[in-house]
């Protein structure tokens, strides 16, 4: 069941009815067969695994808080991390893994291969669950004493699939004091869902027509306006695809009285690489950071052991991403455009520059991240070189992005940029109602008008 | 602010939005003439624009419903009649309902009806005609919020019934291809609409039909072969053995309802209407199968022909043209072809008509 389906949208609103109209103690209830509804609604053989996992990382954290033993806490905490490790390791590494050993064996590279489908949102939710236990590990948050709680925190369904990556101290200050949302709350609940819905269906679902026709088929694309043209389609398509799927899982927890973090802050204004990582999959940095960078050491140990930590953050954040050396290169890519940031001093990549200088900053940092992409989206390393070859080559003819969807991108860029200034979407439920008004009947149409409505295609990262 | 009035409002916006584009003529004005939906538009347009000096008599059919009313009008003078169409390749039957009842408002602007349909026994076909996918594109912008129910649920496969029904409801939703095709430049479009709605008249009126035969072409019945000259094209050579040697769906009786349905609701149409309705049925090509499809007693067309103002034009009346040299293909009179058809029709039709009063 995907968000851009009808099917959803009703099971969206009879949840919303059958929550409201519920007796408060029942409403934890709804919420949580309603989200393991969802989530069997896609494979119902999962269930047991996201289950179990919910079990041992409950259990495992109320140990932890209960033994005296610094060395009983640190082996529940290995434990629980053994098995969100495990199950994801095996899930989205193993074919990886065994595909490399049977290289090395000079084996038929299926050799040890399995059959194996990907849970959906295990990278999520894993990474949710082990934020949990380190955080009462460390003693950051107290256990979740209430399993139903604690199983709503992992499986909640606006955010089971593909994030945002809700820290449980954020999430449970907002559940243990839960205020019905407020008519501007429920305003720009909907605001945001019909706006990710618009991001999702008009204009990434449009791109993605174009990347997909030139990623899998290269040879019939040469040349560099057609590389450029369909890298940049690309880089629109995962864009408006995983902020359309954030905004919509923010407006659906506003409208169920729940705040989630913001994930995206117009990346494609970032003036540098290392702007950029504060503005993308902002859940993901944070986690990152705070669960792997600063553990490894972080900044506090010279320069060299900065540049590695980095590097080695990057690496892993581009492996969790997908089993695949290409998701490896472009962690590693990021990891040495951030490095070499560094080295040229901080302070200018992350102080916004000069307006003048911004464009320029920029530009510079999209096309740098279009390179980068390019190892994300090319399904082989082989064809990530041939691309990168054409995009530098230098000749060639024929933009594949047609002039009416370059007309919408720069409608969609003034947008971003009134919104870098004022943020006027964030303000606009508070705003004259004609207003909102007009916002709404505008999204609708388009996503009537331009919107992919054939076939609802997924969400990029509901392959991660 | 309140939530609900605004989002209520904010839903009525769009309705509204979506009402004027897309339920009103402006967007219809601005489709692109060669899709299908911008060429049923087209074609009613010309045939209401059509000036209509005494009795008239309209053709509707599919794309072999090859009347030339250029050559009809050439008798109007002996015949009494002007003949008009509105035959659209493709269209079906569900759709020529809707095509007339827009033409034709009030039942009374036509003498005569002329359907041309490809059989007298309501042959089967291999698919569900009430699943046309098609057919939406074809009449969506014909289409209101009354026909909601009844167009969504004459077809009978869930995921057409909800095509249908959104469709209907969100006309854009239909008209999206066009409109991204609109988008991809704008100026040409609208500059070959105003060209069109110029010239596309005299375009059809004049039309004069290809002088491709199937001549050369040989049929061995016994041993199922088709020898073709040596300069047919290789898809012209598959259609036609697909239509002479292919097997035959097996009687089902569905198109059988969907023919009673849709010609009974014309026939409910044109009921007390001064004009009269007269079924043709198609020459069957430049071969015929000896294996015809059986004879059905209780078909649509012959129960209708038991109504007053119901005619059925002699069943093998058009079969001095099923002959190689007419036809251009495996189902399409060619020139010469639909001149003689042509011609056919205008004396059968005035014959049955009668003079006009």
């Amino acid at each position: 069941m995907l968000f851009n389906t009808p099917q959803f949208f009703l099971f969206l609103l009879v949840t919303l009815g059958l929550f409201y109209v519920s007796p408060k103690p029942l409403r934890r209830w709804i919420l949580l067969i309603a989200s393991y509804f969802f989530y069997m609604s896609w494979n119902w053989r999962f269930a047991p695994l996201l289950l179990s996992l919910t079990v041992i990382d409950y259990v495992a954290a109320i140990w932890m808080e209960r033994v005296e033993s610094p060395r009983r806490r640190k082996l529940f905490l290995v434990l629980s991390l053994a098995a969100n490790l495990g199950f994801l390791g095996f899930f989205k590494y193993y074919n990886f893994l065994a595909g490399m050993l049977a290289e090395a064996m000079r084996r038929d590279p299926h050799a040890f291969a399995l059959s194996i489908v990907l849970p959906l949102g295990i990278s999520f939710h894993t990474f949710q669950s082990m934020s949990y236990v380190v955080d009462v590990y460390r003693g950051e948050q107290k256990a979740i004493r209430n399993p139903i709680d604690y199983a709503l925190f992992i499986a909640f369904f606006p955010q089971l699939v593909a994030g945002p990556i809700v820290r449980a101290r954020e999430f449970f200050a907002n559940y243990y004091n839960w205020v019905p949302p407020v008519s501007e709350e429920k305003l720009r609940g909907v605001l945001w869902i019909l706006l990710g819905l618009a991001k999702k269906m008009a204009l990434a679902d449009q791109f993605a027509q174009i990347a997909d026709s030139y990623f899998m088929n290269l040879a019939a694309h040469p040349g560099a306006p057609a590389a450029w043209s369909g890298v940049g389609a690309f880089a629109m398509q995962i864009f408006f695809d995983f902020s359309g799927y954030t905004d919509m899982a923010i407006g659906m927890a506003l409208l169920l009285g729940f705040h989630f973090p913001t994930n995206f802050r117009r990346p494609y204004l970032a003036f540098s690489i290392t702007d950029f990582w504060h503005r993308w999959h902002i859940s993901l940095s944070r986690w990152l950071r705070d669960y792997l960078y600063i553990p490894l050491g972080g900044n506090r140990h010279g320069s060299l052991m900065t540049y590695r930590n980095l590097m080695l953050t990057m690496l892993l954040g581009g492996l969790w991403h997908g089993a695949s050396w290409n998701f490896v290169i472009w962690g590693g890519y990021h990891g040495a455009l951030l490095g070499l940031e560094r080295v040229f001093g901080r302070k200018n990549f992350q102080e916004p520059p000069h307006w003048l200088v911004y464009p320029f900053r920029a530009a510079m940092t999209f096309v740098l991240v279009c390179v980068g992409w390019v190892f994300f989206r090319a399904a082989t390393l082989h064809d990530s070189v041939y691309v990168l070859q054409q995009m530098f080559s230098w000749h060639g003819k024929g933009i594949l992005i047609p002039a009416w969807l370059g007309c919408m991108l720069a409608v969609s860029l003034v947008i971003a940029l009134l919104e870098e200034k004022t943020e006027w979407i964030e303000r606009l439920a508070q705003g004259p109602a004609w207003a909102y008004v007009a916002a709404v009947a505008m999204l609708l149409l388009s996503v009537e008008l331009i919107g992919v409505t054939e076939k609802a295609v997924p969400f990029v990262y509901f392959q991660f | 602010m309140r939530a609900a009035p605004v989002l209520i409002a904010s839903v009525v916006a769009f309705a509204a939005m979506e009402g004027v584009i897309f339920h009103t003529g402006l967007y219809p004005w601005i489709l692109n003439p060669d899709a299908s939906t911008g060429y049923v538009e087209t074609i009613l347009r010309n045939e209401q624009n059509r000036p209509k000096n005494g009795p008239q008599v309209l053709g509707i059919g599919d794309s072999r419903m090859l009347l030339l009313p250029r050559l009809s009008n050439e008798h109007t003078a002996e015949t009494g009649y002007t003949f008009g169409t509105i035959a659209t390749a493709g269209s079906s039957p569900r759709s020529w309902y809707y095509m007339l009842r827009d033409t034709d408002p009030t039942a009374r602007q036509y003498r005569a009806i002329v359907l041309a349909v490809e059989s007298y026994d309501d042959a089967e076909k291999w698919v569900d005609e009430a699943d046309n996918d098609a057919d939406l594109s074809y009449v969506i912008p014909l289409l209101g919020l009354s026909d909601l129910w009844e167009y969504t649920w004459s077809f009978h496969d869930p995921k057409q019934q909800w095509k249908a029904a959104r469709g209907i409801l969100f006309k854009g939703l239909v008209y999206k291809r066009d409109f991204e095709d609109l988008m991809l430049d704008p100026v040409s479009r609208v500059r070959y609409v105003k060209l069109n709605r110029r010239d596309a008249f005299s375009w059809n009126y004049g039309y004069n039909g290809p002088p491709d035969t199937l001549v050369g072409f040989h049929v061995d019945w016994e041993a199922k072969t088709l020898t073709a000259p040596p300069n047919a094209a290789p898809g012209l050579v598959q259609n036609v053995k697909g239509r002479l040697f292919d097997p035959l769906p097996p009687e089902s009786g569905t198109r059988n309802r969907y023919m009673k349905y849709w010609l009974g609701k014309i026939y409910e149409r044109y009921r007390g209407s001064p004009a009269r309705l007269i079924f043709l049925r198609l020459p069957r090509g430049g071969f015929v199968r000896p294996d015809q499809p059986p004879y059905h007693p209780r078909s649509s067309v012959r129960d209708l022909a038991a109504q007053p103002n119901v005619t059925l034009i002699e069943e093998h009346f058009f079969d001095p043209l099923e002959k190689p040299e007419l036809f251009r293909d495996e189902l399409h009179l060619n020139g010469p072809g639909m001149d003689r058809f042509s011609l056919m029709i205008t004396q059968e039709v005035s014959r049955i008509l009668g003079p006009p009063r």
